[in-house]
Parts: C-alpha cells; structure tokens; sequence
C-alpha cells in the first residue's frame, strides 16, 4: 500500500499580525527550536512515507530556507523525496482557503506520476505527532474514497469556526460537515488520506471550482463521495491566533504533550539545526516551567514561556508567561509578560510590557524598543 | 582531480586508556564534550573553518561510535564531492593486513590516499585537542618558509616542560633540537602534536622509516628527530591561545568547566569560527516548575527538576526531582533519578541512576560514575 503525501502551506495565516507579514504561517517559529510545518512532515517521514508535495504560497521564502532539499527529514532523495510546488494567490470564495483545487490541478503530476494507492493531504501548522500507518490500514480495510482524520474536543475547546466538525454515522461514514457545533464535536484536522485514482477523478469533475477549497466542495458533494473518518486520540494543538500561540507553546511544559509529541524516541520531530551551543545559566539566573533552547545567556528570571535560540536574557529581567524568538536580546530589568517577540527584538534596559492572555502583545521582526 | 594546497589527517585510532571507563567502549575522539559536543569537533570545525575540505580520519580502537558520528561529513560541511571526510581504518592487502602500529605507522599504511589528492602539504591533527584555530596561519608560515616541516609549539612554564616534547628552536625559528620529556629542559616551546608537512618531505620520511627495523613508527620518537638528523628545515609555529589536550579525567573535566568559567578559553557561543557538531535533533530543554540551576550549561532535550549547580548536562539528561547535582558532568542521556546527591563526577553516556543514589568521593576527588554504552 503505497502512500505519498500531500501538505498544503498555501494558507492565509490572518490573525497574526506582524508574525505573517513576511513569512507563511507553515514556516511561523513554534516550541523554540520548530516551524510549525515541522510536524506535518515528521509525521510522514515517521510514517514511512518518502514523498512528499508541499504547495507554497507566494511569500515562501522562509518556507523555502528552513524547508532545503528536505535533508533534515531524510527526504533528499533520489527516488521520491521532497517537491516544493508553487500555489496560486489566495481563494476568493472562502476566506480560509487551504487546499485550493487550482493548486492541486496546478501541480497535478505529482498525482499523475506516482503509482502510490493513496495519498495524504495534511494541513502544515497544526501540532501533532501521529503515526499514520493505523489510517492507512482503516482507510484500506474500509474500501472507501477518502477518510477523514478528526479529534473529539469536550465543550469549551470547541474549535468550530477555525473549520469543519463532522457528523459521522454508525457505519463510520462521514454524513455531515458542519462549520458549527454542540457539546462533543469531532473536529477535522485538515488531515485525510484518499485514493489516488479517486483524487484524479475528484479534480476532473470539479475543475470548473478551481477557485474553491478542495474540503469546501467535499461538503457539498457528500452524497457523490464515500467517506469515512479516522479518530485521532493524541495531543492536537491548534494555531490559529496569537492567542492560541501563546498557549500551544506553553502546552510543551505539559509532561504528557511534551513526552508524547516532543520526546517520542519512535517518532522525532526532527527539523532543521543550527548548532548553537548549550544554555548558559549564571548564578543570578532562575528558571520556573519554561522551554529553552539552545544558544541562550540566561541571567533573568523565566517563568512559563518558550525561548528560542541564541536569546540572551539580562540581569534582574522578568519574562512571564511569554514568547521570546530566536536571536532576541533582553535587557536588563525588563519586565514581559504575555508578549510574543519575533526574531531579532532588542528589548532595552528598564522597558515593562504586559499583555494579556488572549491579547499578546506582539513586537515585530528585529525591532528594538 | 583538482590538486590540493593541504589536507588534514586526524589521528583518532588510539585507546585513550588514561580516560579509564569513559572510552571502555569508544574512541576518545567521539566521547562527549561540553555537553553537546564530541571531542573530534573541534579539530574538524577547524578545518572547515580553515577551508580545508579532505580530511582522512585514522581510525582503529572501538570505532562504531566515531563512524556513525562522522557519517558523510554533513554536519561539519564536509560532504563534498571534491574532497570530504573519509575514515580511514586498517585494511588488507596482498600479503594480508596490519594494524596501525603508531602515529606515523598510519599514515604510512594510508599514502595511496594521500596520493589520491596530491597535496603540496599534509597537516596532522590529533583527535583529542580542544582549541580553535586557523590552520592557514600556520601553513603560511609554512610556506613562506619553505619548511619540510612546521610544529605547532605552545609556550608552556618551565618548571612543567619536562612533561611534554620540547623544541628547541633559534631566533629564526629553526627547529635545531627536540627531546622528548626532558630532565633539564633548555626551552618552554612544547609540541602540540600538529605537524604541517610538506607532503614530498613526509612520503620518503615515512618510506624510509616503514623499513627502519629499530623504529616504533611514532612521529614524535622517530619521524622528528630523523628529519632532523638529514638536516631537513623544520620549523616551530608559536601557538597563541586555548589549547588543552584531554588525555586524562582530570584534563577532560577542567576543560569543560573551563567552557563556563573561563570565557577567555574556548567561546562556544560565538557565531565566528563556530564549533560545529552532529547532535540528534532533540527538543528544548524543559526546566521544571521547582528546579532550581544555578551557573551551569545545559544541552538541548534534558529534563530538569532538580537543583543543578555548576554543571554541564549533555543532551537528553534528566535530572529528578528532589536530586542536587554539583561540579559534575553528566554526559548525553544520562538518566538521574529522584533525591541523588551527585558532586564532582562525571556521569557516563546512557546510565541510569537509581533514586536516592549518592556519588562523590570525599577526598574531592572526581567520580567517573558508570561505563559508556553504545547508543546512538
């Protein structure tokens, strides 16, 4: 059963400010050493799968210079490994478009080419470590055209309106696709495997909605198309705003996420590596439930934050509940919390910022204030 | 072919005995250094930021780990065509094969290699030393001499010269005698162990003493004192800066805590003549909600709930909690369970450290705790 996969990186990424301005939300800083298209494309190589499509958006650059050749997920290779494939500018229709036909009929000999039975079609900013052989064998034994990977959220996590949630039958069919919901929801997660043969066929007949979300014409034709649903029971982290930034980073000080989504020796979400070397902690330093990376000069206080590499953290600074990107530089008493800093940031001596929760405060690339 | 101006060749097949369990079942080259590193690092990150891309790698004792962590030469941008990482370990030829019988033994059973890339100059490296440097210094030195050979010499106090190789050298810098530890020692210029031959000079030295019955085929012993016998032009290049070689424990421990406590030592931080490595990619590290670190370098993926003291944990530890680690290095992977009370040891690659254990040796003595396991 041989299974190729698709990522599509080609999404608005609204709700970011200053942090998507010039990147792609696939290629967005994550957990301190990560981009977010990290697990999408550890998951497929952990999974046995060698090729992999990845649709880049027009501003792909950092995609492009994190992404390489694929070495650091083994995918440069000279049977099947990596294919970067341009996207087109954004859906009209759906403001949230991700998996645009046209970039899929744009691209449409990386199906054509392939012999493989199926293909996975994955979102490329969502956290998760999943093994997908489980899918592939459910999605085979079952016979049908496509299957849906979803994750039940309780009330309260209800993530409807950041996409679809699912009515699913008896039978394990896919009967409904629903932007809201109630109580219990089954979230999809922008992940699916699908027959290869059958894909081919869904672009032909649909050509004419090229301008649509591939998953937004699937809701509409569920009478036409046999689907089912596969229940992903690990982790799931969704990012859609700062908001949600914030919080997912903090998730990695969880001992269940990061044991199974970070410290998983079967499957390691390997990304690409700089060599900077260990942290530096000096006497003054003190440290409490935070993630730190490689590179940094700790002599602050860090309480419940992620920093990235090569930050340097001065004397008597606090930094709370925060995101500190890599190469920022902290002065000293200053006071963060609740602040996302993107690369490069120059916080000087003495400045106090506090944001909220749900309202980060953001600093943009390289500024200094 | 393209010729080659200089290639380096690293001497990594040794014991390394005096590092006890730690090499028990590794080559010294690749046991683990400040953490992330391994000691062969150093040397390679200096070649490659010296621009020399063909390093031969003479490889015998334990050598699974040391291949594996070379591997095609990536990491340290050494995966070229032209050129690259090569490892080099003992092989068979018509009349059977022979172990590396010393330093210039190996280099001997590996000059066709040589011949492959045809340098003007062959520098050879040991794969033990902690330094950073720019071999081009030195092979400009080299040839603007037009020395057979130039040695690598490190000014060292007197009263400890009889410890180490000495060079005696005259105003101009000509090598005009070289005893190995001497009693009365007439100079303070000690051999590092880094030679830049002239690689025509060193072919018919190494021919010449492959078939000398009363040779022990060492550079040191035979090659020097040979060339300069036949009055060949040797010449000393006084070293400046960092430079320690980590034959012993108590070498091995002072200059990794020299990485946190003497910045004038070797600076891993700098972005500028980086030292490069080949890590597995692990996550952050996460510090607990009731750690508590004081001055310490910790590596990528280690787990810290702990009390960790001037200290460097490798990559991947974890320190439980309620435990108190002080003055000591636990090496990669090292697994510390809750309530240990460990100060001034070296914890080996891989253990596992049973709750409530205590190590330390009341004479301050440091404490080599474990034996090193094969793990990649």
């Amino acid at each position: 059963m041989k299974t190729i996969g698709l990522i599509s990186a080609n999404y608005k990424g609204e709700g970011f400010g200053e942090l998507t301005e010039n990147r792609t939300l696939a290629s967005l800083p994550y957990g301190g050493r990560y981009r977010l298209i990290d697990f999408a494309l550890s998951n497929m190589v952990n999974s046995g799968i060698t090729t992999v499509g990845i649709i880049s958006p027009y501003n792909s650059g950092s995609l492009i210079d994190h992404i390489g050749i694929g070495n650091p997920w083994s995918l440069g290779r000279k049977k099947g490994g990596l294919f970067l494939m341009p996207g087109s500018l954004y859906g009209v229709q759906t403001a949230e478009s991700r998996f645009l036909i046209r970039d899929m009929l744009k691209n449409i000999k990386f199906f054509e080419r392939d012999d493989a039975d199926y293909v996975i079609i994955s979102s490329s900013s969502d956290v998760y470590n999943i093994d997908f052989m489980p899918l592939i064998k459910h999605h085979s034994e079952s016979g049908r055209d496509l299957t849906m990977v979803y994750k039940k959220m309780p009330r309260g996590e209800d993530l409807s309106g950041k996409g679809y949630c699912l009515d699913i039958d008896e039978s394990g069919k896919v009967t409904g696709m629903k932007t809201e919901s109630s109580g219990w929801s089954c979230y999809f997660m922008d992940c699916c495997i699908v027959n290869r043969e059958f894909m081919l066929e869904f672009l032909d007949w649909f050509e004419a909605l090229e301008y649509m979300d591939m998953f937004d014409v699937v809701s509409e034709n569920l009478d036409k198309i046999d689907i089912g649903a596969f229940e992903f029971r690990g982790c799931f982290g969704k990012i859609s705003s700062t908001a949600d930034l914030l919080r997912v980073n903090k998730g990695m000080t969880d001992y269940g996420i990061r044991n199974e989504v970070f410290c998983n020796p079967e499957r390691p979400i390997f990304t690409k590596t700089q060599d900077e070397a260990p942290v530096l902690y000096t006497p003054d330093s003190d440290v409490r439930n935070s993630t730190i990376s490689a590179g940094c000069r700790i002599e602050g206080k860090v309480e419940d934050s992620t920093i990235f590499r090569s930050v340097d953290i001065g004397k008597g600074s606090i930094v709370r509940n925060s995101v500190i990107m890599m190469h920022c530089d902290i002065g000293e008493d200053v006071v963060l919390d609740n602040v996302i800093c993107d690369k490069y940031v120059t916080i000087n001596d003495g400045v106090k910022l506090y944001g909220s929760g749900s309202e980060p405060i953001i600093i943009g690339k390289g500024m200094k204030i | 072919m393209k010729k080659k101006k200089c290639i380096a060749m690293l001497l990594a097949g040794g014991q390394g005995s005096r590092l006890g369990s730690l090499t028990s079942s590794i080559a010294k080259p690749a046991v683990s250094f400040g953490g992330k590193y391994r000691i062969i690092d150093f040397s390679l990150s200096n070649c490659v930021n010296s621009g020399i891309d063909t390093v031969g790698i003479l490889v015998q004792y334990k050598p699974l780990i040391l291949n594996k962590y070379v591997g095609t030469g990536e990491a340290w941008d050494l995966a070229v065509s032209d050129g690259g990482v090569h490892i080099l370990p003992p092989y068979a030829g018509e009349t059977g094969g022979e172990w590396y019988e010393g330093t210039a033994d190996a280099i001997y059973h590996n000059i066709d290699f040589i011949d492959l890339y045809n340098p003007d100059n062959v520098l050879v490296l040991s794969g033990d030393h902690i330094y950073k440097t720019d071999y081009n210094k030195m092979l400009k030195e080299h040839e603007s001499n037009n020395a057979d050979l130039t040695v690598s010499v490190i000014e060292v106090p007197i009263e400890e010269a009889s410890r180490f190789g000495i060079m005696t050298a005259d105003e101009e810098g000509n090598i005009v005698k070289f005893t190995e530890k001497p009693k009365n020692p007439d100079s303070n210029l000690a051999s590092m162990g880094i030679y830049i031959f002239s690689w025509a000079s060193l072919r018919k030295a190494l021919l010449e003493d492959h078939v000398d019955p009363q040779s022990e085929h060492d550079f040191g012993k035979n090659i020097i004192p040979k060339m300069l016998a036949e009055k060949k032009k040797l010449i000393v290049y006084r070293f400046e800066g960092y430079w320690r070689d980590v034959g012993t424990v108590d070498s091995y421990y002072d200059s990794q805590m020299d990485l946190m406590d003497n910045m004038d030592s070797i600076n891993v931080f700098t972005s500028d003549e980086k030292v490069f490595s080949n890590s597995n990619i692990y996550p952050p590290q996460y510090i607990g909600p009731d750690a508590n670190i004081g001055k310490s370098l910790i590596s990528n993926g280690c787990t810290v709930y702990g009390a960790v003291n001037h200290s460097i944990l490798g990559s991947g530890v974890v320190i439980g909690e309620g435990s108190v680690v002080e003055d000591s290095i636990i090496l990669p992977n090292a697994i510390i369970g809750r309530d240990c009370r460990i100060k001034k040891a070296i914890v080996n690659e891989g253990m596992t450290v049973e709750d409530r254990t205590e190590i330390g040796d009341p004479d301050g003595k440091i404490v080599v705790y474990g034996t090193s396991k094969l793990s990649i």
